[in-house]
């Protein structure tokens, strides 16, 4: 029974509330009253956004508003009680944990036509077979990267107008309203509405087949905060056009950021293949039957948050051995006995890290591990959504650097070269060096460990292990290993160095 | 008499009552049939079966697949049945199962597979003017005895779940020796533990490493004809996964999804004559007509099995 209900809390559900009353709750500490004044990493500054003057507290209208929430909490149902303790963990986190599920709902590539042609998922017809998006790796560390920082910008916002208008909240304006969810800053705007209105906003724009289900669930997280006495109509009113106007912000952005054009065209394709002929390597081609076209060959061009098109190419790692050379024999000869005499416990480690089909991917499963240290922190809901963007901002730029290395080289994997090497993992459909995974994690265990240096051990032996788990799949040289996670340490710096100076770093 | 009708035994579980992921799971016990073995009797023996397929249900859809092309499942089983007495017999299987696919550049998976016991019940006979209809009970359970993962579908050897089966059966015997057998089962089935933290099925992500797999209904449906050194039938049988997700379009299979499948199938065997009656051969055919998330599967079985009396009268 216990049992039952522990995999009840465990299963996430977009539009099922998880009956969690054993989570941690989001707690005030510091308030972060200065959050206004933390350097932007897409606005200008917070006066970018106007959000106009509340109303006195003391108007009728206000009253009114008090009023409707005094006779809403005087009859919660059930499932509106639940709902309080479901978004008491935390808006980021939570959104984030959605945002998890919707990649994993999408993490399918195209099934192939009848004449072994590959159609591609459509932006403008997501609803057809393929549906849109095919949210793989690259499509997912971009995705949780533009949730995570529209979110902190738009937080940045909220605090800013927060401190100037130093609205209270319902339930410390009324005796007769209790505060079912903490009070930890000045009510107008309202931060659940910030942060429900940005983010809703950017999901429908990367997974427009989920509308109806995030649509409900930002209408839900409102809800929440309005009958836990924590923000009146007003207050959420004003926060929604604020998440809504940031979230345009970043919508236009992803429309110019490259990611349009990062599937190439099949000249490109042959192209990339005819160079690396022409330097005298073997070119990677797909292992699939029928051969699919490679996985977002263009997206080491799509814009990165904390490197510029200059510093991609600069950190870009030099060529793998070449594919005719002794090292490479040798590399292909660790690989295949690797996976010929596999144990129990690397296999384990393989699977574990494996985030193929249907996962949240890489980048998801370094969210899942940051998580719960992030919310031991207590950290307040501004400080929550710069953890988030800093972790997935560097696990974007990871992805840009890792893929422009991979197409840079068109580097065969190993049972490309070896027809009889057999893999314990599904084979990736782009070329090997250097290994995503590697680079992911590298990138993310840095920022992790800047944020909660206690931990950092913890995150640099799952990064190891991570790193690792692509040779013992079978799917990756050691070189392609030990060079990502060269790379993504260095591309960690990155972010590290940014968020050193941003106004919010307390060391 | 008892070595052949044993033999009818274990070959209609594998052409009904097997629990059919995309590649079926041999269950060599056969609780579902009509035939007692005679108490103080050991009968014990050796079964291989090869099953393949070329096409499968992703959810409703039938599609092959360019990198699986033909996957194959070979399981070599020992089996051993004791009867305590002539209404209560008690069996056990250990299978040893091979997987592999014959194109893309997934690795073969091999290994011990489930251990499975079984206790089976006679409950009473009536004599009717067409024959003699007999009742039985059993119940039975499967415990996977090595670590194997559950995670590699459709290349897993198992779902590494514990299993608990409850049986019952019914038969019609008439004197030229014709029968018609029916036979239902219930199963639960156990927690399956993978080695990564969440997963993704039936439209959910469970941050979970637990999966909770749903439980099973099958019947069998079966006639023929036992006499003597010879039996041979013929067999219908449908199994419904009694929850699960669908294989979504060109995911990979889960373990837990819902995997159902209608089979026909045929069985012949044969107790050899005089100084080698103890030995019996069998040979068994089936095929998946329809499924969910299951392979189309064409099931070919030869065992041999040897009877050994320990009551010291003569063998009947």
């Amino acid at each position: 029974m216990t049992r039952m209900l522990a995999r009840v809390i465990g299963a996430v559900s977009i539009g099922m509330l998880a009956l969690s009353s054993a989570s941690p709750r989001l707690t005030a500490q510091g308030g972060d009253a200065n959050a206004g004044d933390w350097r932007m990493i897409v606005l200008t500054g917070p006066t970018q956004i106007a959000v106009p003057p509340p109303g006195q507290t003391g108007s009728v209208d206000y009253q009114a508003e008090l009023t409707a929430i005094r006779n809403a909490q005087n009859r919660l149902t059930k499932a509106q009680r639940a709902s309080i303790d479901y978004w008491s963990r935390g808006s980021v986190i939570r959104w984030n944990e959605i945002l998890m599920e919707l990649v994993a709902n999408s993490d399918l590539p195209p099934a192939p036509n009848p004449d072994g042609s590959y159609p591609a998922p459509d932006a403008n017809n997501p609803f057809a077979d393929p549906r849109f998006p095919f949210a793989n790796p690259p499509y997912a560390a971009r995705a949780y990267s533009y949730v995570s920082v529209a979110q902190y910008e738009a937080l940045k916002v909220a605090w800013y107008y927060k401190y100037l208008y130093n609205r209270p909240a319902p339930s410390q304006v009324d005796q007769g309203i209790r505060a079912l969810l903490p009070v930890n800053a000045p009510a107008y705007p309202s931060e659940d509405a910030v942060v429900s209105g940005v983010t809703a906003e950017l999901l429908k724009l990367l997974f427009p087949t989920e509308v109806e289900k995030i649509t409900l669930k930002a209408g839900e997280h409102r809800q929440a905060a309005l009958l836990s006495g924590r923000a009146s109509s007003t207050d959420l009113a004003a926060g929604l056009a604020l998440g809504q106007a940031v979230a345009a912000v970043f919508t236009a952005r992803a429309g110019t950021d490259g990611m349009r054009t990062a599937g190439g065209s099949p000249a490109l394709w042959q192209a990339l293949a005819d160079a690396a002929s022409a330097r005298g390597e073997v070119p990677w081609h797909s292992m699939e039957t029928p051969p699919r076209p490679p996985m977002l060959p263009v997206f080491g061009s799509v814009r990165a948050w904390m490197m510029t098109p200059a510093e991609i190419i600069q950190e870009r790692p030099g060529p793998p051995p070449s594919t005719s050379s002794p090292l490479m024999a040798q590399e292909l000869a660790e690989v295949k006995n690797t996976v010929k005499n596999l144990t129990r416990e690397e296999l384990a480690i393989a699977l574990k890290w494996s985030d193929g089909l249907s996962s949240p991917t890489p980048p998801g499963h370094w969210n899942f591990i940051a998580a719960p240290y992030f919310q031991k922190t207590g950290w307040s809901e501004v400080r929550m959504a710069r953890a988030y963007a800093l972790l997935n901002m560097t696990m974007h730029d990871a992805a840009v650097a890792c893929w422009d290395t991979k197409f840079t080289y068109f580097n065969p994997r190993p049972s490309q070269l070896d027809p009889e090497l057999k893999t314990a993992l599904g084979l990736p459909n782009f070329p090997s060096y250097t290994s995503g995974h590697s680079t992911f994690s590298s990138a993310a265990a840095e920022v992790l460990s800047y944020l909660i240096p206690g931990e950092a051990a913890y995150f640099r032996a799952q990064m190891e292990e991570a790193a690792i788990s692509r040779l013992y799949g079978g799917i990756h040289y050691r070189s392609d290993i030990e060079v990502g996670k060269d790379h993504g340490a260095r591309i960690g710096g990155y972010t590290v160095r940014f968020a050193r100076l941003d106004g919010a770093d307390g060391r | 008499m008892a070595t052949l009708r044993l033999l009818a035994r274990l070959t209609l579980v594998l052409s009904a009552y097997v629990l059919l992921p995309i590649v079926p799971i041999v269950h060599a016990q056969t609780v579902d049939d009509q035939i007692m073995i005679e108490g103080k009797t050991l009968f014990t023996g050796y079964l291989f079966t090869y099953d393949t397929w070329d096409e499968y249900w992703e959810g409703p859809l039938k599609r092959d697949n360019g990198n699986i092309g033909t996957l194959t499942m070979r399981t070599s089983a020992w089996y051993v049945n004791y009867g305590v007495t002539d209404r209560l017999n008690v069996m056990a299987t250990l299978p040893y199962v091979r997987t592999r696919a014959s194109q893309g550049v997934l690795r073969e998976m091999q290994g011990l597979q489930d251990f499975g016991v079984a206790a089976k019940y006679k409950l009473f006979s009536v004599p009717s003017p067409i024959g003699v209809l007999s009742t039985f009970a059993a119940g039975s359970a499967g415990l996977p005895m090595t670590d194997y993962t559950p995670d590699f579908y459709p290349l897993s050897i198992g779902s590494n779940s514990r299993r608990a089966s409850g049986r019952f059966t019914v038969n019609l015997h008439t004197k030229p020796g014709f029968f018609v057998t029916g036979s239902s089962a219930y199963t639960w089935r156990g927690d399956v533990t993978l080695d990564r933290p969440y997963y993704f099925t039936d439209g959910q992500l469970f941050l979970t490493s637990e999966v909770d797999m749903p439980n099973v209904f099958d019947y069998t449906l079966s006639g023929g004809y036992l006499r003597r050194g010879l039996m041979a039938s013929v067999s219908y049988s449908q199994q419904r996964t009694l929850g699960g997700g669908d294989i979504r379009r060109q995911d990979m299979p889960f373990v837990s999804n819902r995997m159902n499948a209608d089979r026909i199938g045929g069985m012949v065997m044969w107790a050899l004559p005089k100084k080698l009656r103890f030995l019996s051969v069998q040979g068994a055919y089936s095929y998946t007509l329809r499924g969910r998330n299951v392979g189309q599967t064409s099931t070919v079985t030869g065992g041999v099995m040897y009877t050994l009396p320990l009551h010291g009268r003569p063998t009947r």
